[in-house]
């Protein structure tokens, strides 16, 4: 490191208001962090709560995983990757429109698409499962394997 | 009243600040490949695109293929000049909104992270502090070194201290959140929250977690305790203060052994409480000494050639 030269200065202090607006900027920004802990949702990021995994689980309670499986043309049966770079669909997208897709199963068509379009040297999907495994919980302990239940099909169309 | 103010702004070398502007720009461009990179995705299929408050504040465009690109050349380019300390201000003050903007988009479909309070403050204080060489420099060599600049600076102190209460608060407030999120009442660290997150992120080391539940409650209990103890360390000095960041920073390798959640964009900005300012006088000082060691013993091999020169004039 040549031209490197030490010289202990003396502090450089903050004007009356550069000190000022300073402090209370930074004090403004702890108001705002407060008050989105305790009354804002992830909405007013990056001033919401910090809530990843804050949730209360009770002892007994059922947890609930969405998952989706995909019968290929190739005669596999896949579980299809739910993220952006799999069927261009994340996971709690498709938890969020549960309800919406088992009234209406075609809106899987779009998972269908998504992984024809990003993998096109890939086995196609021939017909997709939405499926929910539920783990139950007794006592706060895992009760047995998940169970497995269709709550929609879908046989993609060409 | 003042020592309040002060304490917000306390002085600390300049050089800190070069150092954190080098490692945090590079790692803003490491997390738009690693961490949050689907943004420039987000630009081709904007369907699920759902507008954070800021977004609709600012009246952000949609996501496209031509915003998220322009996006992401410009905090390349910006993020490289910012990271050599050359023209630091002009670049930070460009990356500070380009990539708070590229984080919005990241997170507008649905899932919203909680790891970059810290690192996004960090890039919008970073370029209220001026370098060491007033005004606009054009010339390439500096007579300071900025990773070696010992000025201590109130401006620089702020800063600093906005980053460390960034990275107190995203623990402070994850204790707040728990506390919330189970009625304002203490009954988080009695439930099977990690019970649950492991189901549905199953790996081995969870997995085998799973068959004791009160392994689990402790790691809970450690952890809320520790997130609301988390402020002490902005008093902390010292060791006491090393030791502080070293438990957290074995909370993060447990989270992400347990649930394969690493908070790295949180981790790095626990750099703002470590003294960088030392690292260039230390390596001098090395340096130095090192020297000062060959020069010595190249006396005593310049005395051992003397005397074999005599004793050969002697033969």
């Amino acid at each position: 490191m040549a031209g490197v030269v030490m010289k202990e200065r003396a502090g450089v202090r903050l004007g009356r208001v550069g000190k000022g607006v300073r402090v209370v900027v930074a004090l403004a920004g702890i108001v705002l962090l407060v008050n989105g802990s305790v009354r804002a949702s992830d909405d007013a990021w990056p001033f919401g709560p910090m809530s990843q995994y804050a949730g209360m689980i009770a002892d007994d309670a059922s947890i609930t995983y969405t998952r989706i499986t995909a019968q290929t043309d190739a005669g596999t049966t896949v579980d299809v990757p739910l993220n952006i770079e799999g069927a261009g669909v994340a996971r709690a997208e498709i938890e969020a429109r549960t309800g919406e897709i088992v009234k209406n199963p075609s809106l899987l068509q779009a998972v269908a698409d998504g992984w024809a379009r990003k993998h096109p040297d890939q086995p196609k999907y021939v017909k997709l499962e939405l499926i929910r495994d539920t783990t139950t919980l007794v006592d706060g302990r895992v009760d047995g394997d998940p169970v497995p239940e269709v709550l929609a099909t879908w046989q993609v169309r060409k | 009243m003042n020592k309040v103010v002060d304490w917000f702004t306390p002085q600390i070398a300049l050089a800190r600040i070069a150092w954190l502007r080098t490692i945090l720009y590079l790692f803003v461009i490491l997390d738009m490949h690693a961490f949050v990179r689907d943004t420039r995705l987000k630009g081709e299929h904007p369907g699920l695109y759902q507008p954070l408050f800021l977004a609709r504040l600012f009246e952000l465009p949609k996501p496209s293929v031509a915003n998220t690109t322009t996006l992401y050349v410009v905090l390349i380019v910006f993020c490289l000049i910012g990271a050599t300390n050359r023209m630091p201000r002009l670049a930070g003050w460009i990356v500070a909104p380009a990539f708070t903007w590229w984080v919005l988009i990241g997170m507008s479909d649905g899932k919203v992270d909680h790891d970059h309070l810290a690192l996004v403050v960090a890039l919008w204080v970073l370029p209220t502090v001026a370098s060491g060489t007033k005004g606009w420099n054009f010339t390439w060599r500096r007579d300071v070194s900025p990773y070696a600049d010992q000025t201590r600076s109130e401006a620089a102190g702020w800063a600093i201290r906005c980053v460390q209460i960034s990275v107190i608060a995203t623990y402070f407030l994850s204790a707040i959140a728990k506390l919330r999120g189970a009625g304002w009442t203490l009954g988080w660290p009695g439930s099977a929250i990690l019970t649950w997150a492991i189901v549905r992120r199953p790996h081995p080391v969870g997995e085998w977690l799973l068959q004791y539940p009160w392994m689990l409650h402790v790691m809970q209990w450690v952890g809320i305790i520790g997130e609301f103890c988390s402020p002490v360390i902005l008093w902390l000095k010292g060791r006491w203060q090393l030791l502080g960041a070293l438990f957290f920073i074995g909370f993060h390798v447990a989270n992400t052994a347990i649930l394969m959640i690493h908070f790295l964009p949180t981790v790095i900005c626990w750099l703002a409480f470590a003294p960088l300012e030392r690292i260039v006088p230390w390596f001098q000082q090395r340096r130095a000494k090192s020297r000062s060691d060959r020069d010595a013993g190249e006396a005593e091999d310049q005395a051992e050639d003397g005397r074999q020169a005599k004793e050969q004039a002697g033969a």
